[in-house]
């Protein structure tokens, strides 16, 4: 039984890093949360009930790990070198690397609240249901949360658009 | 009509119900401002999501596969104290096998230790990625009980019932301790510890001590106390399966 848990575990490994990713501000960051939350969930294999949502209950782990442990020691001024990139805009694909500087930069910016629900519900695409149980809240408190946090990161995204122009 | 933001933010991530999906969509038809509205979601949505969509792609580092917990030596357990376990001696020591595949386990054991000569077979094989009893541990598992006067090589120590239904009993065979949790018939054993060959004879009479690995194991599993003389006769008499 706890093979397939591994096995299962070992499956949503590319969603638990870029959950993580969107969360930390680090890469090396993100990757050391995902390791702590896998430890935990497979000593904790117990607390796990088959036929609930896996992928919930290792979010939850996540978000935990990095709530009372990982945070407190994240790297976060390494993250964002001075934006050198700024300087050569001109095809598609530089364009796009903008983007994506921009967008997790900006969610830099956001409160740990907001962060948490963008990654869950924009970057991993969880529906809001599972995404109120993975931050143990009422569905309506998420809706709310999600909106605020929606509303926040388009004003970073929207102020930097303008300072850069 | 119109909505107010959040309403308009559902639906843009698919979360409304159809008939209110349906109100939603006629009043973007109706009214370009509720249609932009909409849209400043959506795009919003795409722009983050594709941020951070090629961290999928990306290799996963191997430190990150998930791998039976390690246990650590160091856990004090007292789980088996009404079963008569004294805290280990330091003097012991054990290599611990439950990390490594079964029929590693199984083939390294018999091999290292001759137990193709024990009476009624090798006492482990493997039962798909499960190492799991055989022979005469098996049978000793499934009809003795731990108050019993020992008979065999086969010396029992705690049963008890596991968070997750099963029922698990730790045993003693020469150098060799575990823990068995009965599943779907079988006795599997999900650790194993080898006494170190150094540490062999001397203290061989030291009985009924289990090692830390397989202590730490039953506290993991432990669903309160362990059994006593007579729930583990119910046990045996239910054939170890729990309703």
């Amino acid at each position: 039984m706890s093979d397939t848990l591994e096995n299962d575990i070992a499956g949503l490994l590319p969603r638990l890093r870029r959950f993580a990713r969107s969360i930390t501000f680090h890469r090396e960051d993100a990757d050391d949360l995902v390791q702590i939350a896998v430890e935990r969930a497979l000593t904790r294999s117990e607390q796990w009930q088959p036929g609930t949502r896996l992928d919930s209950w290792m979010f939850r782990i996540v978000k935990n790990a990095w709530i009372d442990e990982v945070r407190s020691r994240s790297r976060r001024d390494q993250l964002f070198a001075p934006e050198e990139e700024g300087e050569h805009v001109g095809d598609d694909f530089a364009a796009a690397h903008q983007q994506r500087l921009a967008i997790e930069k900006a969610m830099s910016l956001l409160s740990e609240d907001h962060r948490l629900v963008i990654g869950l519900v924009l970057v991993d695409g969880l529906p809001y249901k599972e995404a109120a149980e993975v931050l143990e809240i009422p569905i309506g408190t998420l809706t709310s949360r999600l909106a605020r946090a929606r509303e926040a990161l388009q004003e970073l995204l929207s102020d930097r658009a303008r300072n850069t122009k | 009509m119109s909505f107010d933001d959040e309403t308009l933010m559902a639906y843009a991530d698919g979360e409304l119900a159809p008939d209110l999906r349906a109100r939603v969509e006629r009043a973007m038809r109706d009214d370009p401002q509720v249609a932009a509205a909409v849209e400043r979601h959506r795009a919003l949505r795409t722009d983050v999501f594709a941020a951070f969509a090629g961290v999928l792609d990306e290799p996963v580092p191997e430190r990150l596969q998930p791998r039976a917990p390690q246990v650590q030596p160091h856990v004090r357990v007292d789980a088996l104290a009404s079963a008569g376990a004294r805290p280990l001696p330091a003097r012991w020591s054990w290599t611990q096998w439950g990390g490594m595949a079964a029929c590693l386990v199984a083939g390294v054991l018999a091999g290292a230790l001759g137990w193709q000569q024990v009476q009624g077979g090798a006492p482990f094989g493997r039962q798909g990625d499960a190492l799991v009893a055989r022979g005469e541990l098996a049978d000793a598992l499934s009809r003795r009980l731990a108050a019993d006067a020992p008979s065999g090589a086969v010396r029992l120590g705690a049963s008890f019932a596991a968070k997750d239904g099963q029922y698990c009993r730790s045993f003693k065979l020469g150098s060799t301790a575990g823990l068995a949790c009965r599943e779907a018939g079988e006795w599997r054993i999900p650790v194993l510890a080898q006494e170190d060959k150094a540490e062999q004879g001397a203290y061989r009479q030291a009985g009924s001590a289990m090692p830390a690995a397989v202590l730490d194991a039953i506290d993991q599993r432990i669903a309160g106390a362990s059994l006593d003389a007579e729930a583990e006769r119910a046990a045996r008499a239910g054939g170890w399966q729990r309703r």
